[in-house]
């Protein structure tokens, strides 16, 4: 991979972590810990594999990209506005009254977002129709899930787990955004997934494990899934709840918390300078 | 009581008209496809059908899928493991997107669940869907009614839920004007002193009901609202007005559905005497279906007497 995509890309995330955090400061509600652990997952599939058409958000034969944990949505919104779905000044208006931005990600009111979401789990089944939407009519797109680990514990996504499998959907793609950590604390101590990669592979997927943070791993890993054709992919990206501020990370009051003026003022100075 | 012919036929035979002329027709099953004896479908178009196993959630989900990319899924199963166990699917990933998807409930109502007992009588359906914003919800009476509805529904954008029963499901005499998805429609117009309105596999009883009110001389009118959501208030309204007093009768519980929609309609638009016939808020046992109907008071005798008691109401008797 070319060293100057990787620091383009790595730009890129981190001008949307500083879009995110704005976001949630104006709106005065958001979730940034999420948001920031999955920034590196969603700039390299908008900016580097994702084949869309930002002027034609609902071109039959794009790529589909579901973000299962919807309440990450920010990230998104910024990834999309910088990619010109819609405008830039959108971003001010997350979760107000006006705005096309939701609180959680709607398919109706927002170009560019394929599948309404924010109940967590629920990703991979739609995620399911689409890839085989795809078979159906012919149409050679992907479908890109990205699922929190929490949400996991949802049975709905073992389903969808075994479902996907029968039908040998090689076009359905999830990344696990695994920071190991859900609203009310760690994994470990809410629930009983972990181990979660054995799971994952006694179900029959083909599965890889990366650095979610790592540009090159997260698009190497991609690139071996496309490559499947017979068998959906699964990539457990290990990532760091609040990556890129460290005064969230380690703090899961960052899971849904507003930062202070002053605590923007510090975030941004960690991530560094806009434009 | 009288023919019967199966309403869940019905629908794999509408299926595949439909599909013969849209290639966008799609079945998704949950382990269900014997539910509607599905086996034609399948072997006519094997890339159109979808089983994800005993998995309502994930079905639900899949279908939303589908019809986000432009196909038009049918989802069948139980009618409680639909708006139940995928409830929260149905809500928020078919629902409020508005998606074109079109479920099918199969043993609506206790008497379609009978012999199976409560786990698999479903008189929840209808007041749990009715609450979700731009869901069309039809009700039909017979296995005709329902190939109709299910043409109906494939036409039409948006979700759609249409409720069948058993397979062992009465045959609607006389029916009159045909079906039309939307409009509720008069079976019967013997006159004036109150309307006896229903939907649904009750509704030979209904018009046995209505004959003998004839015989005692209560004149009635017969209105079937198939289509419980949107409801047909115009038509509704100018029955009303012309009665001043009526009766609804639906096997499903008293909360949530027609008797509900009705009050409502009543005590806002225009208020006059209602008496509601339905499960009156309890689980039922298992059974025989008409046996059932008639402990659990959907007999024709108590709409008779539901009748009476309205006419009372309005101060006729």
């Amino acid at each position: 991979m070319k060293q100057n995509t990787v620091e383009k890309l790595e730009n890129t995330a981190r001008l949307l972590r500083r879009d995110v955090l704005e976001m949630i400061f104006h709106a005065g509600d958001g979730h940034p810990g999420p948001s920031l652990s999955v920034a590196d997952i969603v700039t390299a599939l908008y900016f580097e594999t994702l084949r869309i058409k930002p002027a034609d958000p609902d071109w039959p034969e794009r790529d589909r990209f579901i973000l299962s944990k919807g309440h990450a949505c920010p990230v998104l919104y910024a990834a999309l506005a910088r990619l010109g779905f819609f405008p830039q000044t959108e971003l001010a208006g997350l979760r107000s009254l006006s705005s096309m931005l939701q609180g959680h990600p709607d398919m109706n009111k927002t170009p560019g977002i394929d599948t309404t979401s924010g109940s967590l789990g629920n990703g991979v089944s739609i995620g399911l129709g689409m890839a085989l939407a795809a078979r159906m009519k012919n149409l050679d797109y992907s479908v890109f899930v990205v699922t929190g680990d929490g949400e996991l514990e949802e049975g709905v996504v073992w389903e969808a787990l075994m479902a996907a499998v029968k039908y040998r959907v090689g076009n359905l793609i999830v990344i696990i955004d695994n920071n190991g950590m859900q609203s009310g604390g760690s994994l470990g101590s809410i629930s009983g997934l972990e181990p979660i990669m054995p799971k994952l592979k006694a179900f029959g997927w083909h599965c890889q494990e990366i650095d979610g943070h790592d540009f090159p791993e997260i698009l190497h890993a991609v690139n071996e899934a496309l490559s499947k054709k017979q068998q959906p992919s699964i990539v457990l990206a290990h990532t760091v709840k609040g990556q890129g501020v460290p005064f969230m990370i380690g703090d899961n009051s960052w899971h849904k918390r507003v930062p202070t003026e002053e605590e923007l003022r510090v975030a941004l100075q960690a991530l560094g300078g806009g434009e | 009581m009288g023919n019967t012919a199966s309403t869940r036929v019905a629908v794999t035979e509408a299926l595949l008209e439909l599909a013969e002329k849209d290639p966008g027709i799609v079945l998704i099953c949950s382990d269900s496809l014997l539910v509607v004896k599905a086996q034609p479908f399948i072997e006519k178009y094997p890339d159109r059908f979808i089983d994800v196993g005993i998995a309502e959630q994930n079905a639900v989900g899949c279908a939303a899928g589908l019809a986000s990319c432009g196909l038009k899924p049918f989802y069948v199963t139980y009618a409680g493991f639909i708006t139940m166990r995928a409830c929260e699917q149905v809500r928020t990933f078919v629902a409020y997107p508005g998606l074109n998807v079109k479920m099918i409930g199969a043993n609506g109502g206790m008497g379609a669940g009978e012999r199976e007992g409560v786990t698999h009588q479903f008189f929840e359906d209808l007041g749990i869907l009715r609450t979700f914003p731009g869901m069309t919800i039809v009700v039909p009476a017979d296995a005709s009614n329902v190939k109709q509805a299910v043409k109906a529904v494939a036409n039409m954008e948006g979700p759609a839920y249409i409720r069948i029963g058993s397979g062992r499901d009465p045959v609607l005499p006389d029916p009159g004007e045909p079906f039309k998805l939307g409009e509720a429609r008069i079976l019967r117009n013997r006159g004036n002193d109150l309307a006896l309105f229903a939907n649904g596999f009750i509704l030979p009883r209904v018009l046995a009901a209505a004959d003998r009110l004839d015989r005692l001389g209560i004149k009635t009118m017969v209105v079937e609202v198939h289509t419980l959501k949107p409801l047909d208030r115009n038509t509704l309204l100018k029955v009303l007005k012309k009665t001043k007093a009526a009766v609804t009768v639906e096997d499903h519980n008293i909360i949530g559905a027609l008797g509900s929609a009705m009050a409502e309609l009543i005590a806002e638009e225009f208020p006059v005497p209602l008496v509601r016939v339905g499960l009156q808020d309890v689980f039922p046992r298992s059974g025989e279906s008409e046996a059932l109907l008639d402990h659990y008071h959907l007999g024709v005798a108590d709409i008779v007497q539901a009748a009476q008691t309205v006419l009372r109401k309005k101060g006729k008797i």
